[in-house]
């Protein structure tokens, strides 16, 4: 049995796509494609799929992956992508699909780029000032009080036409997820930069020691 | 179409949305961009045809009218249809403060861009949604405030078949089958844009047309008591009474195979196939078992191949063989053989929604039901014979008995019964007959062998009867809500198992609806008014308020109970006479009285009884010389 990760974007209005109904989008695209994926056993089989990292609602994707699996011994996986390609809808783009090497759980850190509006500029300044910034993050155990500082110590931001563009790298994965909705949260609460002009994209996933996630 | 007069001003809907969709709940509702969605250069389209459902998108995408008409459309390469629906309460706030217009999926265009606006007629008690997405598109309400620039507004559904109460607020509405109808009024509508016709030289133009009803060429007369005096056309070119358009072969149209594919999970979220269309049954209180008359069916060889190309092309792993009664299909085994030589294979599963007790099979269990055997649904709908025979729901105790010893032998163990309450010469013992079958179903599961420690469960839903037009019970009144009350709790008083679980909902969206369904015109002006008095999503319980309801009504000065606390009479001249869906109003007449002496009628396979709706096909519906059933 192999295990396969498939890579795609997630861009454009597939950002307001959750993770219950990607998962629901991405069991039917499978199903259009054809593609010789391993079902559960049971009484109601359905293709084994698991996703890596969910993505929050409306925030967008280079390098969102998915893991299916297969009995073929080597998979032709140029074949498997020209296949996948025509049967995902608009939004999900195929970037490739590979063995997956290694798993899930390995997934530790990633890369973020954020386009904020030009008049957050003093937001930012302020941010950056700030000895501490606390914020809320809520969990499934609850919510949890996190400073935001230690994994963010300061935004270095450049000016792009009509906006404010910044990279972010924070920790991601099972064991601690931070998200940069709580940066943008915390803009939108302390000093009114509005939530919904800004926005985040994907760029990496890393496994331990800034490894490429693969 | 020429640019349109606005008073309102909208804002870009694409620049609106960014926001909007960061702020509601479910925002992939409102994106589009679901696969196999249509989307075309609107530079090289001649009708922009814009198909609206008055309900939400999980509701509207369920619906398979829709399917089949965006797919017929769509296929015609210079016209381009789309999809509206009623946006949920948060994004309609939304939309409304940051001034978006509704819009189509598609394109994100605003329906006033659109050549035509087509709105489902679903349900009664999605009036006022209509009314609220014009309204949302900046679109005038009333037929009569729209000049040339605005797009026509049309309707078609299961509700034309008494089309007054919305009758001021459509150009055009249409009566039947759409698969032909609606490409012929989007011809029209390409012939009058190049052609640069008046709406009214339009309109007379569409009035020919079979099944086409342009509700302005009517005028409506009344008698002193409130009845209806006459509706006569006021335009040569109205025929007196509208015929229901039908297709007369099922085959002669593909059934749809590209559904498009929801990201978010619809109520009926999987493939499904239309298989017959009509009902041999004639049970007296059923509308569509009247309305979609005659019995057509598809044949088992296109249905498969549709099937098997539809489940591909959407990735869907459930295909549902949808009809009034599928499994009255003649040819029903040869069908589910055919499914099942392909479907396992293709990781697909079979379910038959609408089974009925008397001609339910075990080979048809096995055919179906690979999986979950956990529950079964069967449609009683009284609790006596002589209410069943009077309604003529021809099912016996001896085939609800018969069915359930399969079921309960192939491991089902719960069992739903369905009733209805406010029949037509119901009386108390009809009402503990309810009580009684589903303790007779119970005692039943005893008798047999069943798994140790594993009980029954039957559950017992009970609706209350909306008399329906174009039925032969269009004539009773509805039962009051008090009086349903007292049955509602009398009915409790005869269960006396842990066994027996028993549903039934309040009745004030019921009284609605039977107003709505047998009203006139003069509704019109109260769903208007209830509507700028707030009222819409009146499906949804949390948003339905039955006191502005009774508040319009005051204030137009109609009296509700009119409409469905009346007995019609038998030669009363109803608001839906001029629109004929095929059955005779003899025939009502006929089946009515025969309701009242409790005597059946069979089936229409078994036995023609002359409704009149085989002259819509041009001779008999069936070769009754073949041994048919």
């Amino acid at each position: 049995m192999n295990t396969v990760r498939i890579w795609f974007e997630k861009r454009g209005m597939a950002a307001y796509i959750s993770l219950l109904d990607l998962q629901r989008v991405m069991h039917r695209a499978l199903k259009r494609s054809g593609l010789p994926v391993w079902y559960t056993k049971g009484f109601n089989p359905h293709i084994y799929l698991a996703f890596s990292c969910p993505l929050a609602l409306g925030q967008e994707s280079l390098c969102e992956s998915c893991e299916v699996k297969t009995e073929v011994e080597d998979p032709d996986y140029i074949a498997w992508a020209d296949a996948l390609r025509p049967a995902l809808p608009e939004g999900l783009r195929l970037v490739r699909i590979g063995p997956a090497v290694m798993k899930m759980g390995q997934i530790e850190s990633a890369d973020y780029r954020l386009t904020v509006p030009a008049g957050a500029a003093a937001a930012l300044d302020a941010y950056n000032a700030a000895g501490s910034v606390p914020v809320e993050k809520k969990t499934k155990s609850g919510k949890k009080q996190l400073e935001l500082k230690t994994y963010i110590p300061a935004v270095h931001y450049t000016q792009e036409g009509d906006s404010l563009v910044f990279a972010l790298h924070l920790p991601a994965g099972d064991k601690l997820n931070v998200s940069p909705a709580l940066l943008l949260s915390w803009l939108e609460q302390a000093h009114g930069v509005p939530a919904w002009q800004c926005h985040v994209l994907r760029t990496g996933l890393f496994a331990a020691e800034g490894r490429p996630f693969l | 179409m020429p640019s349109n007069p606005q008073d309102r001003s909208f804002i870009d809907v694409r620049q609106g949305l960014q926001q909007a969709l960061t702020q509601v709940q479910k925002p992939a509702r409102y994106t589009g961009g679901e696969y196999n969605e249509v989307i075309k250069d609107p530079a090289g389209i001649d009708v922009r045809f814009a198909f609206c459902f008055p309900d939400t998108y999980e509701i509207g995408m369920s619906f398979l009218g829709e399917k089949i008409l965006y797919e017929l459309l769509n296929r015609h390469e210079n016209w381009w249809c789309e999809r509206a629906f009623m946006p949920w309460t948060d994004m309609k706030a939304k939309m409304e403060e940051l001034h978006i217009p509704l819009y189509a999926l598609e394109s994100k265009d605003p329906l006033t861009k659109f050549d035509v606006v087509g709105f489902t007629l679903e349900y009664e008690l999605c009036y006022t949604n209509i009314l609220a997405m014009l309204d949302m598109a900046g679109i005038p309400l009333r037929a009569a405030d729209r000049d040339e620039s605005w797009p026509l507004i049309i309707a078609g559904g299961p509700c034309v078949c008494n089309a007054e109460p919305m009758a001021d607020f459509f150009d055009v509405m249409q009566l039947g089958e759409g698969e032909q109808m609606l490409q012929d009024i989007c011809a029209e509508v390409e012939k009058a844009k190049k052609q640069g016709l008046t709406k009214r030289q339009l309109l007379e133009n569409l009035a020919g047309l079979p099944g086409v009803y342009v509700p302005s060429f009517y005028d409506v007369s009344y008698n002193p008591d409130g009845t209806i005096r006459a509706v006569t056309p006021n335009d040569p070119h109205a025929p007196a009474k509208i015929t229901k358009a039908i297709v007369k072969d099922l085959d002669s149209f593909v059934p749809p195979e590209h559904f498009i594919v929801p990201m978010i999970g619809a109520v009926q979220d999987r493939a499904c196939v239309e298989v017959l269309r009509g009902c041999v049954r004639g049970c007296r209180f059923c509308q569509a078992g009247q309305i979609y008359r005659p019995f057509r069916e598809r044949s088992p060889r296109l249905i498969s191949d549709s099937a098997r190309a539809l489940c591909q092309n959407t990735g869907y792993d459930e295909l549902s063989l949808t009809s009034l009664s599928t499994s009255d299909h003649s040819r029903l085994e040869e069908l589910l053989d055919r499914l099942n030589a392909w479907a396992e294979a293709d990781h697909v599963s079979l379910s038959l929604p609408s089974l009925r007790v008397d001609n339910f099979s075990k080979s048809m269990v096995d055919k179906t039901t690979k999986v979950r055997k956990s529950g079964l649904t069967f449609a009683a709908e009284a609790g006596t014979q002589r209410l069943r025979d009077v309604i003529n729901k021809n099912v016996t105790w001896e085939q609800i008995e018969r069915t359930c010893t399969i079921a309960f032998k192939e491991g089902y163990t719960s069992v739903k019964l369905y009733f209805m309450m406010g029949l037509p010469t119901e009386t108390l013992e009809d009402i503990k007959g309810i009580a009684d079958t589903a303790q007779k179903v119970v005692d039943l599961y005893y008798s047999l062998d069943h798994a140790k420690g594993k009980g029954v469960q039957v559950t017992c839903s009970v609706a209350c009867f909306v008399p329906k037009p174009v039925t032969p019970f269009q004539f009773c009144a509805q039962d009051r809500r008090e009086t349903l009350r007292e049955k509602q709790k009398y009915l409790l008083s005869c269960v006396h198992s842990r066994k027996i679980k028993v549903n039934y909902h309040d009745s004030a969206t019921s009284v609605l609806e039977g107003v709505f369904a047998k009203g006139d015109r003069r509704l019109g002006r109260v769903i208007e008014t209830a509507y700028r008095n707030g009222a819409f999503f009146d499906t949804w319980e949390e948003y339905f308020d039955y006191d502005r309801w009774l508040a319009a009504f005051a204030a137009c000065g109609v009296d509700p109970d009119f409409y469905n606390y009346r007995e019609i009479g038998l030669d009363e001249v109803t608001p839906w006479d001029h629109l004929d869906v095929g059955v005779s109003k003899a025939f009502l007449v006929r089946e009515y009285q025969k309701a009242l002496r409790a005597e059946t009628t069979q089936p229409c396979n078994r036995q023609c009884s002359g409704c009149g709706a085989n002259k819509l096909l041009g001779g008999p519906c069936f070769e009754y010389s073949k041994d048919l059933v």
